[in-house]
């Protein structure tokens, strides 16, 4: 792993395109800006093997029997959050 | 179109048989090995809201809600449970096929394996 000392408002750049940059330390935390192209996500360590691990125990083997659902009776009404529009 | 894990895979298929409805499949182009159980996530969860954070907005080119299809991954499990993914709904543009899974800013509220209500013996 290639380790660099940086101090607060210093930055990296990876690959001329990904700027990593020390916002601020707090104690034990540390803020970090990131600004990546819209084509390369950018996902909490923790969060992202989580959800990865789903998708693969999601991965359907042939021939899986479809569950038999029971929905709530209530019909939906809730709609996603789309941030900066409104709705 | 992206799922956490499988970064490689970009053209998906959605494929809605009406036998198996509601749900559907996300089956990856090209390797038929790939392919996923998603649901209406509003089916389950009526009160489910999800916080699409702005860079998938944009990046997703959604201009209002209505522009929006939200998918969510159903993983069926041993003994015929069944969860879905409430942290990391497929969002799609219903306009432009354009889809990602989006991991939503309030991702600490919903879990990954969200139980579903089933009955004994799989349809």
């Amino acid at each position: 792993m290639l380790i660099l000392s940086r101090k607060t408002s210093e930055s990296i750049v990876i690959d001329g395109r990904i700027h990593v940059k020390i916002v601020r330390v707090e104690g034990e935390v540390v803020k970090i800006g990131i600004e990546a192209p819209a084509d390369v996500p950018v996902h909490r360590h923790e969060v992202y093997e989580e959800i990865q691990r789903n998708n693969q125990q999601a991965l359907v083997r042939p021939a899986v029997p479809l569950p038999k659902l029971i929905t709530p009776k209530n019909k939906p009404t809730a709609a996603p959050v789309l941030k900066g529009i409104k709705s | 179109m992206g799922l956490l894990g499988f970064e490689k895979l970009k053209d998906y298929l959605l494929i809605a048989n009406p036998a198996e409805e509601p749900f559907g499949w996300l089956k990856a182009k090209g390797d038929t090995s790939i392919a996923f159980l998603v649901l209406n996530p509003f089916l389950i969860v009526p009160d489910y809201r999800p916080d699409i954070p702005e860079a998938d907005v944009q990046f997703l080119g959604l201009n209002s809600v209505d522009d929006a299809m939200l998918l969510n991954i159903v993983t069926v499990h041993k003994g015929g449970q069944a969860t879905m993914n409430l942290k990391g709904p497929i969002v799609i543009n219903r306009n432009t096929g354009v889809g990602k899974q989006v991991v939503i800013a309030n991702g600490a509220d919903y879990s990954v394996q969200h139980p579903m209500l089933v009955s004994e013996g799989a349809a």
